[in-house]
């Protein structure tokens, strides 16, 4: 087993990466940029090797400062954690040739799932379902016409040089398409200067539902069922759960077996995500392969007991994966929800700064995956997801009202933050029935105002705050130090600090 | 002692009096008595009327955050403006004549300079921040009187940025 093993990332998730390490007694190298030097996951990891300046390209995505970080401090492998260099073939490559291990799959692997095209042909190669689409594009409309008919109803437009939904055209009935194909064309040409079009099938309304998978360096596979996570704000996840409220047992397996199958067609090794959407009729097709650990991996590691970071960490040292797929269970129900710097009441506008207090929920059941503290300045340069709070209970209403209750005992001050909105999603009465798509939010929280004013409490809230100046102006200018003069004499104050090393 | 707070867009004034280990309240014409304890430096615990309300308070510069009941809230002195843009839109009009930053962030881009003129919706500045580029545009037709930040400047929020002025007819 490795002895050290250097984190290649920030945040929630280096953090939580120094958290499996230090129980498996290997020891943590985090690296940090400037912007990062007293961040939470510096404080807990037992080395710290500054990598640059704040912009990410001159740091955390920097694969020559990485690689000399984990040499000069003998780290024996590399976790990449999610995002920056997680998903870099040219990364993972580096690594093989510098001799560290890449925590994560092996680069031909990696290369193969991170080329979309390569991927969908790889699967359905493979006999995997992909949204069935024209494979070129067609002279006439009699062409067009024939294909839409034969993938059925409503059908997509899509511009082949495609982006930003620029072309797009959602065709219900026959009489909608030439017109439809005409204003694609049409917008095509002026956004990319090329006029192409194809169609594919348009899914409507559906489930975003993903397979996790460990595979060890040998090829065992097994699944540790599904996430549901169609709970999305502009193509980013924001709650994730299981088991899916859309998935019986017939239908898990047969997805399972699928994601299974995706992942040995990709000769793919360590822990990996397989995406799915389902539609209406329950049909599902292949999204993509996330080759990384993922952001919501805990909901997994809540319902089957199984610590994923661990597995990445042993199937990477070459350990044979000994979890069988018939002895995997799903038991209860976990749901996660991102807690992100942003102001849902200001078009969810960025709100980076210092977290004046902090205090994060806890109880039975309840997990908070965090990477700040109080007094914590969140910097402008990175994501903003601070953290996740993730619960787990025997059925969904039960995690769903747990789910509440902890998100109404967690406090951030001093920055914007989307708990509150978190906690509308949670109670909202199709949320509770278990009716998710990806058109959720668009559908349920389109110009969200926040939670109804209550007079009493605006009444309280500003008694308060009142009480806050009034207590202040009573101790008068001398307050602020009348109680740490007190602590001051402590015998433990006194006697000076400890220092180690001499410094 | 008098206190006046801007609170969720509307001006109000409350009055504490310390009698004994209780104050009275007056806000607004409601009166009270709150039994008010500071617990840390952030955190009190209030019971009023019966019911217990544990609290947390922060302030930062003149603003006061407050979280009770499972919200949050931010007081200010009144008198000032919250806010120099419009909510739910994809992309920010500047109001007014005076452009102020939406968020803290590195200014990216002033596509214009001092002096020229500008349309209606036409790109003042961008400014980004995690990652997410914010376009802020003109409301108006008219001129850029003054640029007040460079480009890889940092900004609060609230900073002002450009200042227009109408077009003379």
């Amino acid at each position: 087993m490795f002895k050290k093993i250097l984190i290649a990332n920030r945040g929630e998730i280096a953090v939580r990466v120094v958290r499996a390490c230090r129980e498996m007694e290997i020891a943590a190298v985090a690296v940090y940029s400037d912007a990062d030097r007293a961040a939470l996951h510096v404080q807990l990891a037992d080395e710290a090797v500054a990598i640059g300046p704040a912009p990410a390209v001159e740091s955390y995505l920097d694969m020559e400062r990485i690689i000399r970080a984990a040499h000069g401090t003998g780290a024996e492998a590399i976790h990449p954690g999610y995002g920056f260099l997680a998903e870099n073939a040219d990364f993972a490559r580096l690594c093989e040739k510098e001799r560290v291990v890449f925590i994560g799959p092996r680069s031909n692997a990696l290369e193969l799932v991170g080329d979309k095209v390569r991927a969908r042909q790889t699967m359905e190669k493979a006999g995997v379902p992909i949204i069935p689409g024209m494979k070129s594009i067609p002279d006439t409309m009699a062409e067009f016409e024939a294909a839409a008919r034969a993938l059925g109803y409503p059908v997509i437009v899509k511009a082949s040089a495609g982006g930003g939904g620029k072309g797009m055209r959602i065709v219900a009935e026959e009489k909608e398409l030439i017109p439809a194909l005409e204003a694609g064309r049409r917008e095509a040409k002026s956004a990319f200067g090329d006029e192409s079009v194809y169609l594919e099938k348009y899914l409507d309304e559906p489930r975003h539902i993903e397979f996790q998978v460990l595979a060890d360096n040998s090829g065992h596979t097994v699944h540790l069922f599904e996430r549901e996570c169609s709970i999305q704000r502009r193509h980013q996840k924001i709650v994730e759960e299981t088991p899916s409220p859309a998935l019986d047992d017939a239908l898990r397996s047969k997805m399972g077996e699928t994601a299974v199958r995706v992942m040995k067609a990709a000769g793919y090794n360590n822990a990996g995500t397989v995406e799915f959407l389902l539609d209406k009729d329950r049909n599902f097709y292949f999204l993509e392969v996330n080759a990384r650990l993922q952001v919501e991996h805990p909901v997994t590691e809540l319902v089957t007991g199984v610590d994923l970071v661990r597995q990445q960490i042993l199937a990477a040292a070459g350990e044979p994966l000994t979890l069988k797929q018939s002895a995997l269970l799903q038991r209860g129900h976990a749901i996660e929800c991102r807690i992100y710097a942003e102001d849902p009441l200001n078009r969810f506008l960025p709100s980076p700064g210092k977290i004046l207090f902090l205090r994060e929920p806890r109880g039975p059941g309840v997990r908070c995956d965090s990477g700040i503290y109080g007094g914590w300045n969140v910097p402008i340069d990175y994501d903003p997801i601070l953290a996740k709070l993730i619960v787990w209970a025997e059925t969904r209403e039960l995690a769903r009202r747990r789910m509440a209750a902890a998100l109404d005992d967690y406090i951030v001050l001093g920055i914007r933050t989307t708990i509150g909105f978190l906690k509308d999603v949670v109670q909202h009465p199709e949320f509770k029935a278990g009716r998710l798509s990806t058109a959720f939010i668009p559908k349920h929280f389109e110009g969200w105002q926040g939670m109804a004013k209550d007079e009493e409490i605006l009444r309280l809230a500003r008694t308060a705050a009142a009480f806050a100046e009034f207590d202040r102006a009573e101790r008068g200018t001398a307050a602020p130090g009348r109680g740490s003069r007190k602590s001051e004499a402590s015998p433990w104050t006194t006697s000076g600090r400890w220092r180690i090393g001499g410094a | 002692m008098d206190f006046e707070y801007l609170i969720e867009g509307q001006v109000r004034r409350i009055a504490l009096v310390k009698k004994g280990a209780i104050y009275v309240v007056r806000d607004g014409d409601v009166v009270f008595e709150a039994d008010i304890r500071r617990i840390s430096e952030h955190e009190v615990m209030m019971i009023v009327g019966g019911r217990s309300y544990p609290v947390s308070f922060a302030r930062d510069g003149d603003r006061t955050f407050v979280f009770l009941e499972g919200r949050e809230f931010v007081l200010r002195p009144p008198g000032e403006d919250a806010g120099g843009f419009h909510r739910g839109e994809e992309k920010a009009l500047g109001e007014g004549l005076v452009i102020k930053a939406p968020m803290p962030g590195k200014v990216i881009k002033i596509p214009v300079a001092e002096g020229d003129e500008v349309r209606k919706n036409q790109t003042l500045i961008i400014v980004e921040a995690m990652k997410m580029e914010n376009e802020i545009k003109s409301a108006i037709e008219g001129v850029v009187k003054k640029v007040f930040v460079k480009v890889g400047e940092l900004v609060d929020s609230e900073k002002m940025l450009i200042e227009l002025e109408l077009k003379k007819e």
